[in-house]
């Protein structure tokens, strides 16, 4: 029978032909989807045994790593710690945000990340919710900006979100009036999952 | 004036989603529940690759290290993992190379890996841990090409392009490995 794919020139490829496809062929067949439809191979019973174990071991791939980790020490606090103190310095700052101050001669400024650091504060004092990302959306380089603040957020089983979504806004909306200048004009809540008990 | 909860906010219940935000807010507490929740797997995908090594801390540490400085990249939280795993390939793959395979590579692979295979294998507990053995006893080179394509999701042309070698090595390489693999995995439904 004449192979329909040319074979590949490695000798290893041609030791183990299936009704003349190789099991690499064949792996490359399950990598496409099996789509088109190759009417030799679908019709070949050695090449469906094949195929059989190629998946078998393809679902033990997938599920691998995961059985491995449960092996895994878990990893130790030196361990995280040498992790955590790398990257202590690097603060995700973002933008600068002027302070207004009395002095002409005092330039002082606050950094977007703080102003997230706070807006997740807030949000940690609200029963029920875990804030996730916070984006300042709106020119806060230029004092009294119009900003829209937007907070991703997930709750946690048995509240009512919109009840939980309110004290969230009314919580940033609080922090952000006693303790910056923003000019807030909005904060948009997103709640993106609810976590079951 | 803000008054903290009494409870610790329970970050260890948190999803991907909300810790990646957080962490990419600055949030170093959200970011150590990734690195604790992740970090076994990501030992175990950088085991695969290098061996068991002092590498494989080091491979993963700095891992989420860089992780950490671009995490505002990753749009789609869900994809985590596979994100973290291929910041791990990357690194893993830059050590594999340092590595300088001096030998001939169609030599170095050419014994016997089967004679290698514990015989106890059917005793193991589960699929997984038998595919984890019959990897583990092959040759480092179709360990490392095996590894790439079927668990880190390359390609033939990006392992031969990672690890410096021609194509055609990386197939023969696969070939042997997916043998070796499939016949060993037989057994197991």
């Amino acid at each position: 029978m004449t192979p329909p794919v040319d074979p590949p020139t490695a000798p290893e490829h041609d030791d183990s032909r299936l009704d003349g496809y190789t099991l690499d062929q064949l792996s490359d067949y399950l990598d496409v989807g099996m789509t088109p439809p190759n009417p030799d191979i679908d019709s070949s019973a050695a090449c469906q045994i094949a195929l059989t174990s190629l998946r078998r071991v393809r679902a033990a791939s997938a599920l691998l790593l995961d059985a491995e980790a449960d092996d895994e020490s878990p990893p130790g606090d030196g361990w995280v710690e040498r992790i955590l103190n790398a990257i202590s310095l690097d603060f995700h700052a973002g933008r600068s945000i002027p302070v207004a101050h009395p002095s002409p001669r005092a330039v002082i400024t606050t950094t977007e990340g703080a102003i997230r650091g706070l807006i997740r504060a807030a949000g940690d004092t609200v029963h029920g919710l875990l804030v996730g990302r916070c984006t300042l959306d709106g020119d806060i380089t230029t004092p009294g900006a119009p900003i829209r603040i937007r907070v991703d957020a997930s709750v946690f089983w048995g509240q009512q979100i919109p009840k939980t979504a309110t004290q969230l806004q009314e919580a940033i909306s609080l922090a952000m009036s006693n303790q910056t200048e923003l000019n807030v004009t909005a904060i948009d809540v997103t709640v993106h999952d609810i976590y079951r008990p | 004036m803000i008054v903290p909860q009494q409870d610790p906010v329970p970050l260890l219940q948190a999803d991907d989603r909300t810790l990646v935000g957080r962490a990419a807010d600055g949030d170093s507490q959200a970011f150590a529940v990734i690195v604790r929740r992740h970090g076994p797997v990501m030992r175990a995908y950088a085991r695969k690759l290098l061996g068991s090594t002092d590498e494989v801390d080091d491979v993963v540490q700095d891992t989420f290290i860089d992780a950490w400085k671009r995490l505002s990249d990753l749009r789609d939280a869900a994809t985590l993992r596979s994100w973290l795993m291929r910041i791990v390939s990357h690194k893993s793959v830059d050590r594999i190379r340092a590595r300088r395979y001096h030998d001939d590579i169609d030599q170095h692979e050419i014994e016997s890996p089967t004679a290698t295979f514990p015989e106890n294998i059917s005793v193991r507990r589960s699929r997984e841990n038998a595919l984890g053995q019959v990897l583990s006893a092959l040759p480092e080179r179709q360990r490392q090409c095996w590894t790439l394509k079927e668990i880190g999701g390359y390609s033939y042309d990006q392992i031969a392009e990672s690890l410096a070698l021609p194509s055609s090595t990386v197939r023969g390489l696969l070939a042997r490995a997916r043998r070796i693999v499939t016949k060993e995995m037989e057994g197991w439904e």
